[in-house]
């Protein structure tokens, strides 16, 4: 069995060097038409809001399924069967409280941002202020963790092994090369492209892993005569775990013999992130932006069940392509390569080229899945940074700064450097980070969503009383509550070292100023979130029936809300 | 569901203006005003919420109960159904049919109670000044 790194040789790195570079000459041509396109603020924010229900169900799934998402759960159910599998359920069944509670609501009472639908009835600039701060803050972690993975994976996947080199580049060169060019392709779709730009990149982001992940799964499949039974039992048989593979508990909630603390926190750390994966989505700012791409409501909730299936249907494939890794590349091969299993979907791709059609094939598959890695990243890092940028020029810059006194022509200029400007501080804050461990960042994006931004957005569709204050404070004490307790949580220090003697926390090994015990916050900050907002509101008298009712009406009827532009 | 009777809270001035033009930003912000008040509107709100707070709490529960019964309830979740397909593997998978139903309900739901009503409001909040939209808001 061919092993990436091993044996990867020039030839097969052309073909993945070759497939990039058509990806990235393809997304820019992308770009430059949708420059033209890009007139307005609605354009640039929100893509003249012209997409259709399919368009944009392609670009939500094209924006949610991240690099963390297809390659690390494949990866995670590749090494530790079942948990992936029960991960992925998580970003699933969020859908729906995205569905039932959030898109057509928003999209009929907001403009661009989160922060039109909380501040709408409240003093603006304390509540854009919040709402700003916590998007960037949930944007730019999960954008940090996004870059460091790609500069890995760039490198993982030209196969560049430590002491080699490949184009003049060593590995640890590689990993900074792949951070600044998805950096700057990341800026240029966005503040040249708009929204525009950004939504086709995605869509053809899900298009291309659809595909992908349908052809390698179908492989997998036709090599066990699609007995998906006979692919399980190899899987576990050749796992370190056997039948324990196929249940709950090698990666999440897992039982540490004789220590009760450990098992106990353990299994509340599962429940916490099941909480916030489950409510954290519908309050990503990424997300939520993209319901605002559509002409009405029912378009926005046509495009969430397009998302629903096509994300659905993608996690019910990487349970084929993670088992599939498992039972066809094997345990060791992977974790050689990769320990946290990143590289298993692109390493199961070039066994199954190989196995069906020798050598050649298997690079080409290697080179393709590499491909849709790649455009994966971008275009997650892509919708991250328009929704910072737009936060940034719109409610800040805008609202706060310029008092809603700036013109649509310089908004849009400021939304268009804010791009670079957030850019370049992914940049620099990734390549110092490129050897520390950020995986968590990912899922303290969730908690804070969940914590800080979806309650203010639920109580200020749907509470009379709600106000300023206390939007004010559960926007911050969600925000906090969570950030806080992961600083003082294992993943930052204290953890100590797996058995590869590799450091598990974000700070060296020797230090430990670690109290929390949970990794996932969600547990106590959505409730701290929820509480402060309530306090916050009862312990002020500001009160505006008036355009409560009126924001209410809006959002059930979308009577007045944003048209499409048309060109 | 909601009680029958409703005294506005104080009312607003009745949107006025001429002609067939749509109604101005502080018109439309008068009558949503009023509407909210409308029995109608009422209705509107009750339906949605009909739908989605039950299907909240169950598909929170359900998701719940599978992430519990995953922590807790290996035991039960190990047991093998078919071959060595476990009822963690039917669990997993029973979330991912709901989540498709609940989708299919939903959908099917408001395209027939709710978004015909939301349509007629809205024609009506939008409509000419001179449709007295916001003032057949009557005590039912």
């Amino acid at each position: 069995m061919n092993v990436i790194a091993q044996d990867t040789t020039n030839q097969e790195r052309l073909i993945t060097v070759i497939l990039f570079a058509v990806l990235i000459a393809v997304t820019l041509g992308v770009t430059v038409w949708a420059s033209r396109q890009t007139k307005s603020a609605t354009d640039f924010h929100s893509g003249g809001r012209g997409f259709t229900g399919i368009q944009n169900g392609f670009a939500i799934g094209g924006d949610y399924m991240s690099a963390a998402s297809f390659l690390g759960i494949a990866g995670t159910i590749a090494l530790f069967g079942y948990d992936g599998f029960l991960y992925s359920i998580g970003f699933l069944v969020a859908w729906l409280v995205a569905l039932l509670l959030v898109a057509e609501l928003l999209r009929n009472s907001g403009r661009f941002t989160m922060a039109d639908v909380v501040s709408y009835r409240m003093r603006q600039r304390p509540v854009r202020t919040a709402a700003s701060v916590s998007t960037l803050t949930v944007s730019i972690f999960y954008l940090l963790a996004q870059m460091v993975g790609a500069g890995a994976l760039v490198a993982l996947l030209l196969g560049i092994e430590e002491g080699e080199t490949y184009l003049g580049m060593s590995a640890d060169v590689a990993k900074i090369v792949g951070i600044v060019v998805v950096g700057i392709l990341m800026v240029t779709y966005v503040s040249f492209g708009g929204m525009t730009g950004t939504t086709w990149v995605q869509i053809i982001k899900a298009v291309m892993l659809m595909g992908g992940a349908l052809l390698v799964s179908l492989l997998v499949l036709s090599m066990y005569d699609f007995n998906f039974g006979s692919l399980m039992n190899d899987a576990a048989a050749s796992s370190a775990a056997g039948d324990a593979f196929l249940e709950p508990g090698q990666r999440y909630g897992v039982e540490v013999a004789g220590d009760a603390w450990q098992t106990m926190v353990n299994k509340l750390d599962l429940i916490s992130l099941g909480l916030a994966l489950v409510l954290g989505t519908a309050g990503l700012p990424h997300i939520l932006i993209r319901f605002y791409t559509v002409p009405d409501s029912k378009t926005a909730r046509k495009s969430v069940n397009w998302a629903i299936g096509i994300i659905g249907t993608f996690y019910l494939l990487t349970l084929i392509l993670g088992f599939g890794a498992a039972a066809v590349v094997g345990h060791e091969a992977i974790t050689e390569q990769n320990t946290a299993g990143n590289t298993a979907a692109p390493q199961l791709a070039q066994a199954v080229g190989d196995h069906f059609g020798g050598d050649f094939w298997g690079a080409v598959m290697l080179a393709f899945i590499a491909a849709v890695a790649f455009a994966t990243i971008l275009s997650t890092v892509a919708g991250l940074t328009i929704a910072s940028s737009s936060s940034l020029a719109h409610d800040f810059y805008n609202s706060v700064l310029r008092k809603g006194q700036a013109s649509e022509q310089e908004e849009v200029r400021v939304a268009r450097f804010a791009a670079i400007g957030v850019g370049a501080i992914s940049i620099v804050l990734a390549v110092f980070a490129q050897n520390l461990n950020v995986a968590f960042l990912v899922a303290l994006a969730f908690a804070i969503a969940a914590s800080a931004n979806l309650p203010t957005i639920l109580l200020s569709l749907f509470w009379k009383r709600f106000n300023t204050r206390g939007a004010v404070w559960g926007i911050y004490a969600g925000l906090i509550s969570s950030v806080g307790l992961v600083f003082f949580s294992p993943v930052v220090s204290g953890k100590g070292v797996d058995a590869a003697g590799n450091n598990l926390s974000l700070f060296p090994e020797n230090v430990d100023f670690s109290w929390f015990p949970l990794e996932n916050p969600g547990l106590v900050s959505i409730p701290v979130g929820l509480l402060f907002a309530i306090i916050g509101t009862l312990s002020s008298n500001e009160s505006d029936p008036q355009r409560f009712a009126k924001l209410q009406v809006r959002a059930l009827t979308g009577a007045g809300a944003e048209r499409a532009t048309t060109h | 569901m909601t009680t029958t009777h409703s005294v506005p809270e104080g009312s607003d001035p009745p949107p006025q203006g001429g002609g067939g033009n749509p109604p101005s930003e502080s018109e439309l912000e008068a009558r949503s005003a009023a509407l909210h008040d409308d029995p109608r509107f009422k209705e509107l709100r009750s339906r949605l919420l009909r739908f989605v707070v039950p299907a909240s709490v169950a598909f929170l529960a359900w998701y719940l109960l599978y992430v519990l019964m995953s922590a807790y309830a290996g035991g039960v979740m190990s047991t093998e159904v078919v071959g060595s397909a476990n009822v963690a593997l039917f669990f997993g998978l029973a979330q991912f049919v709901t989540t498709f139903g609940i989708a299919v309900l939903y959908s099917r739901y408001t395209n027939r109670r709710f978004d015909p009503l939301a349509d007629e409001l809205r024609e009506e909040l939008e409509g000419a000044a001179a449709v007295p939209g916001a003032r057949k808001g009557e005590d039912a």
